[in-house]
């Protein structure tokens, strides 16, 4: 059995924690940025989000800091997390450049037009 | 005190299990209000005092609700419900498929492109009253075969969007009974539609994102030997003539599920056979649905005490079917539960 493909917004949640631990609130303007404006998570679906992946030991709780009298809670990737994302990047990637080739946007002729 | 804004939040996160409350709910409240709250002591003040969820926050929470409802990590009791109540849907589903497949091979048989086959006897011909609904009925059973095949396929969204058009023109037809008291096309009656229509459309949640893929090839084998093991006997029997046997819909729902549970049975108290409780699960959920329109339509014979013999013997075979896979039904549903949730204990 194949595993499930990785979802787009588990896909930029995981690259959110990429470069270091991120608490809730954190996550959901880092993925706002990243995804330029396109993917704007709601509470509810970003704790389903990191519920699953913490469940699929992909990231774990880092630390809490007291924030206006609020716990905020942080989360990291995982080696396992770490290893998903990286693979799932090198997919995307791979699959953008096949679109690219298709589109005609590589090689002499879109060079040419581009010039 | 908790401001108004955090006590709103709060009651909203009262739709999520105890669990994983108990695990998330100071974590989204601290990021919910992170995201409201600007660092300004007058503004914020106000923004605590008034202001409410949105209601696409809501919804967030809601849809996970019904998600965590139906597929709890670590808790087979959950699992079982959401699993059985798929099975469910997508036999309902097989239902209204075959249920199509019969309905376009009369209309086939009855009309011209099919002339190289015998001439339908008249009692099975389709009536079709010069109008729009006629059409709109045929396109109504095409599409739930349609629909039937896109879940089977795990295609869930497309099949719930399907589905919910899909039960809109036979809610219109009713609705216009209501007031006219002209049923415009043959579609089911109100406990139909909501037993069978609305309900199963309603339940369709369960196939959410995190669901187990249905087994495919079974699935779409069911139905067309569905369509043979069913319509098959129902047609020799009418058109030789002996259709004083035949059961009304509701019977013939009673009688199906009645069968199911006696070729299930053997299984169910075999003590090699293992995780036969999903399907003892599933068979006491249609067996509620079927008992249900049984009962929903026994008042249309009220004038004739014989129907109403019959009706009340295919409740009681029902009845008696289902004993024999409850308690597997039972040790499925109340399965111990599984280890707890992964704890969210920190080593840094």
């Amino acid at each position: 059995m194949t595993a499930k493909p990785m979802t787009g917004q588990s896909f930029f949640v995981l690259t959110a924690l990429a470069d270091g631990p991120r608490h809730g609130y954190g996550i959901v303007g880092d993925v706002a940025d990243l995804s330029q404006g396109r993917v704007k998570l709601k509470i509810g679906s970003l704790y389903g989000v990191l519920e699953r992946l913490t469940a699929e030991g992909l990231i774990e709780p880092d630390r809490e800091e007291a924030h206006d009298g609020r716990l905020r809670r942080y989360y990291r990737l995982t080696r396992d997390g770490r290893g998903a994302l990286a693979e799932e990047a090198e997919l995307r990637a791979a699959t953008a450049r096949v679109v690219r080739t298709r589109l005609g946007l590589t090689g002499p002729a879109a060079a040419g037009a581009a010039g | 005190m908790s401001a108004n804004l955090e006590r709103r939040y709060r009651r909203v996160l009262r739709l999520l299990p105890g669990w994983y409350r108990r695990q998330w709910e100071e974590d989204m409240v601290a990021a919910f209000l992170d995201g409201w709250l600007i660092g300004d002591l007058e503004e914020d003040a106000a923004v605590l005092q008034f202001c409410r969820p949105t209601w696409a926050e809501v919804a967030s929470v809601a849809g996970l609700a019904v998600r965590l409802h139906l597929r709890g990590p670590g808790t087979p009791r959950r699992y079982a419900w959401g699993q059985a109540l798929r099975r469910t849907v997508l036999t309902v589903l097989l239902v209204h498929a075959v249920v199509a497949v019969n309905v376009l091979v009369l209309l086939a048989w009855s009309r011209p492109l099919a002339g190289w086959l015998h001439v339908l006897p008249s009692s099975l011909a389709v009536v079709s009253p010069p109008s729009v609904w006629p059409a709109v009925y045929y396109l109504v059973n095409a599409g739930w075969i349609v629909i039937f095949l896109t879940l089977a396929l795990g295609q869930y969204r497309t099949a719930r969007v399907l589905a919910a058009l899909a039960i809109v023109p036979d809610l219109v037809a009713l609705l216009q009974a209501q007031f006219t008291g002209i049923m415009s096309a043959p579609f089911g009656p109100w406990p139909f539609w909501v037993l069978l229509n609305l309900a199963p459309v309603l339940a369709m949640t369960a196939f959410h994102r995190d669901a187990p893929l249905a087994a495919r090839g079974p699935w779409l084998l069911a139905l067309p030997a569905g369509y043979l093991l069913v319509y098959g006997p129902l047609m020799v029997l009418q058109a030789t003539g002996n259709s004083a046997w035949l059961p009304d819909f509701p019977g013939l729902c009673c009688i199906l599920v009645s069968l199911a549970c006696l070729v299930h049975a053997p299984r169910a108290w075999s003590r090699h056979a293992a995780g036969t409780g999903l399907w003892s699960l599933t068979l006491a959920l249609l067996a509620g649905v079927a008992g249900a329109y049984r009962i929903a339509t026994v008042t249309d014979y009220l004038n004739d005490p014989h129907l109403i013999n019959v009706s009340l013997a295919e409740l009681l075979i029902l009845l008696a079917a289902v004993a024999l896979i409850a308690p597997d039904a039972a040790r499925a549903h109340s399965a111990s539960p599984g280890p707890p949730p992964r704890p969210l204990a920190m080593d840094a």
